[in-house]
């Protein structure tokens, strides 16, 4: 697994930055949004990545910048040997036919106008796979037979289906096109739990069947266990944490991820009442302004007086027997407090204003509106 | 811009905590037994839904439970099921126009159904008070938390804004705000989710209220940020003794936080019980499908969900049949053909003609 030609994605220092504008006359930078700031992320074919964090953490922003729908402010994307981050135009339209995307809402990312015939077969037409919807007819019952829905779908609207079926008619149109990679953005959280497991498990069927190779980025920790072979954990732009999936549930080691997964309830009241859970102290710092060192200082339990606050950890295996193999962790002090040499002491909260993303710098603020210039 | 405080130790910041309590199971189990009245007594409620042209629509059908003081009392299930319904019901907060709820609740002896708007407006926020799902939106944006704060204390407990504000500052304080002397003058847009949330819950425990209701409070917010909500909405019960209703279709949630549980499916309770009861031993094949359906972090992978087949727009009516025969995994011929009633046996309550097998 770790020939390097099974490497279907390979992200390298990736970094999107959003441009926080102000002013009517001088249209002036005054900051930056870090949404994803560094990440080297590798998928390998036929897997299933998982990427986990909260809202805000830039799990969404890296799965748009590994298709290009957002250009990497820096870093490359390598997808199947091609640098997509340098494409553009015709180029980038035609690779684009390996990587598809799957949305969160299934009712936004479907044309309400467009029967479910016409959805299928627009990105078939796009990339020539089809001249006319009547050619393409037998590739479109079987998209649907493999999505399980059936052929009389076709003539329908979008309204007239279920959340879980308009979730289907998504994953049937992102397959209408032969993709080798699966960006799916929050797949299920939409849905209803009953129905959330028929998308899951169509998912990993599809998987099977078509050889797909699945970035899954989710917000369940839960869900993204599931169906993932490795998980990613986010905090604030940067991975805090890669491991497969077992490993990563049995032996977290970023306090992130350790007061993440302790977060999650579990529905059972046996569980719920022995767990010992860590609760974070107050809000998600602002991505505007990321703290010093590392991202997660300020609500991190086991936080330490030196390093923490002054240098960013990098992304690294920790020396600790037994942890398995691919296990990277972006933390100072990972093998102390796994060792209990470390031990967590509480945090006064931090709070964060929302209002804070518009907030940056004053010296560099233009005037906001053409009063103020004059 | 970022505040850093450093606070008094408060057990909801604390940061190891272990939620197990023993005891707080056994007072379940005390109300169970007829220790005490209920607080509230809700008895075939019925919400219809009567739009101009269009069939009327029961969202409702019927839907009885108590709540006694103390207890944590959970509503759960999908979407359209009727759970909010529910809530806005018993809250008055349903318009007249369009709607008509039938049935009894009873509050303490006062059917509140009967009450005028006018007498339902004190009750309302003084005795019981509601969280909503999303702070956002159910904050005043143009006003500053603080006033907002006060506003209640002035309408119920009739004190004067300036006697008002010590208090509100104490109630965001106790809420963990930090920095509540500085936060009594920003605006909920100043504020993140999950602090707009503590704010929300802030002014619903203003006047103590002897019932709270929470209608998916956690449901917007992040997971670290729900456990926080989560553990400070628990301790808040267990210092207060208010009563507390939780409307949420998570299970989890659920597990973690009610004493007693009940499932709604298609606007009628399913079936209800004590939490460890139901979760050890779901009989209603919907809350048994519900639990094999959720992916659970600590289950060993590579197992593969059982889903509930088909979605609720599957359901048949009610009236003339169990409305989740058509998904139900192991359904019998008198499932179509009439309605199974809710029956009442040790501490459970069920509503199914072929229960699941009690030996699980």
């Amino acid at each position: 697994m770790t020939d390097n030609t099974d490497v279907l994605v390979d992200a390298q220092g990736v970094k999107v930055h959003f441009p926080i504008r102000r002013g009517v006359i001088f249209d002036k930078t005054i900051g930056h949004v870090y949404a994803v700031d560094g990440v080297d992320l590798q998928i390998r074919r036929g897997e299933t990545y998982g990427l986990v964090g909260e809202s805000g953490c830039g799990k969404s922003t890296l799965g748009r910048a590994i298709l290009n729908l957002e250009p990497p402010t820096e870093g490359s994307v390598t997808f199947d040997g091609v640098d997509i981050a340098a494409l553009k135009g015709e180029a980038l339209r035609k690779k684009r036919q390996d990587i598809q995307m799957v949305f969160q809402d299934p009712l936004s990312s479907l044309d309400p106008r467009q029967s479910v015939e016409s959805l299928l077969f627009e990105g078939m037409k796009a990339h020539g796979l089809a001249k006319n919807a009547k050619e393409a007819r037998p590739r479109l019952v079987e998209l649907l037979n493999a999505v399980g829905l059936p052929e009389a779908a076709l003539l329908k609207y979008p309204h007239e289906f279920s959340g879980g079926q308009r979730q289907r008619i998504g994953i049937a149109r992102a397959l209408s096109v032969n993709p080798k990679l699966i960006v799916a953005d929050e797949p299920v959280s939409a849905l209803d739990v009953s129905v959330q497991a028929q998308v899951v498990n169509l998912l990993e069927d599809l998987q099977e069947e078509f050889g797909l190779t699945y970035l899954v980025v989710a917000h369940d920790l839960a869900v993204v266990r599931h169906i993932s072979d490795r998980i990613g954990v986010m905090y604030l732009g940067a991975i805090a944490e890669e491991a497969a999936a077992d490993d990563l549930y049995a032996t977290p080691l970023h306090p992130y991820t350790r007061a993440l997964m302790s977060a999650v309830p579990v529905p059972d009241p046996v569980v719920e009442d022995r767990r010992e859970q860590i609760l974070l102290t107050g809000d998600l710092p602002s991505p505007s302004r990321p703290p010093a060192g590392c991202r997660f200082h300020t609500r991190c339990p086991w936080r330490q007086e030196t390093k923490c606050d002054t240098e960013r950890p990098v992304l690294r295996i920790p020396e600790i027997p037994g942890v398995g193999e691919g296990h990277r962790v972006a933390c100072h002090w990972t093998e102390q407090i796994q060792s209990g040499e470390i031990q967590p002491h509480e945090v006064a909260p931090t709070i964060t204003d929302a209002s804070d993303l518009g907030a940056v710098d004053e010296s560099l603020m233009g005037p906001a509106s053409i009063s103020e210039a004059l | 811009m970022t505040t850093t405080t450093p606070r008094d130790t408060n057990p909801m910041d604390a940061t190891p905590t272990d939620t197990s309590n023993v005891a707080d199971r056994d007072k379940a189990r005390r109300w169970q037994q007829g220790g005490s009245e209920p607080l509230l007594k809700v008895r075939d409620l019925r919400v219809t839904f009567q739009r101009q042209g269009q069939e009327p629509f029961e969202a409702v059908q019927g839907v009885s439970f108590d709540v006694h003081p103390g207890q944590t009392v959970g509503l759960v299930g999908e979407s359209g099921c009727g759970k909010s319904v529910t809530s806005l019901a018993i809250m008055g907060l349903l318009p007249a126009r369009g709607n008509k709820v039938t049935g009894t609740v009873d509050y303490e002896g006062t059917n509140l159904l009967d009450l005028s708007d006018q007498q339902m407006r004190d009750k309302r926020g003084k005795d019981i008070a509601m969280v909503f799902q999303d702070p956002l939106s159910s904050l005043n944006p143009v006003i500053p938390i603080g006033l907002q704060v006060t506003e209640v204390l002035e309408r119920h407990r009739g004190m004067s804004r300036k006697a008002a504000t010590p208090v509100a500052r104490d109630l965001l304080d106790r809420v963990g705000i930090p920095d509540p002397d500085r936060r009594l003058k920003d605006y909920p847009h100043q504020l993140s989710g999950g602090m707009r949330q503590r704010a929300l819950i802030a002014i619903a425990l203003a006047c103590q209220p002897r019932l709270l209701i929470a209608d998916e409070p956690t449901t917007a917010l992040d997971v670290t940020i729900q456990a926080q909500i989560l553990a400070l909405l628990k301790e808040l019960v267990e210092d207060t003794g208010t009563a507390l209703v939780m409307i949420t279709h998570d299970l989890g949630v659920v597990a973690g936080l009610c004493d007693e549980v009940n499932v709604l499916y298609g606007g009628r309770i399913v079936e209800r019980g004590e939490r460890h009861d139901l979760f050890a031993q779901p009989r209603h094949p919907y809350t048994h499908g519900l639990l094999a359906s959720i992916p659970r972090l600590d289950a060993p992978r590579g197992q593969r969900l059982n889903p509930i087949p088909g979605s609720v727009s599957d359901n048949l009516p009610w009236t003339s049949a169990c409305a989740f025969a058509p998904r139900c995994s192991q359904p019998i011929e008198v499932c179509t053909q009439k309605m199974p009633e809710l029956v009442e046996q040790h501490q459970r309550a069920l509503r199914c003609f072929n229960p699941v097998e009690a030996n699980r």
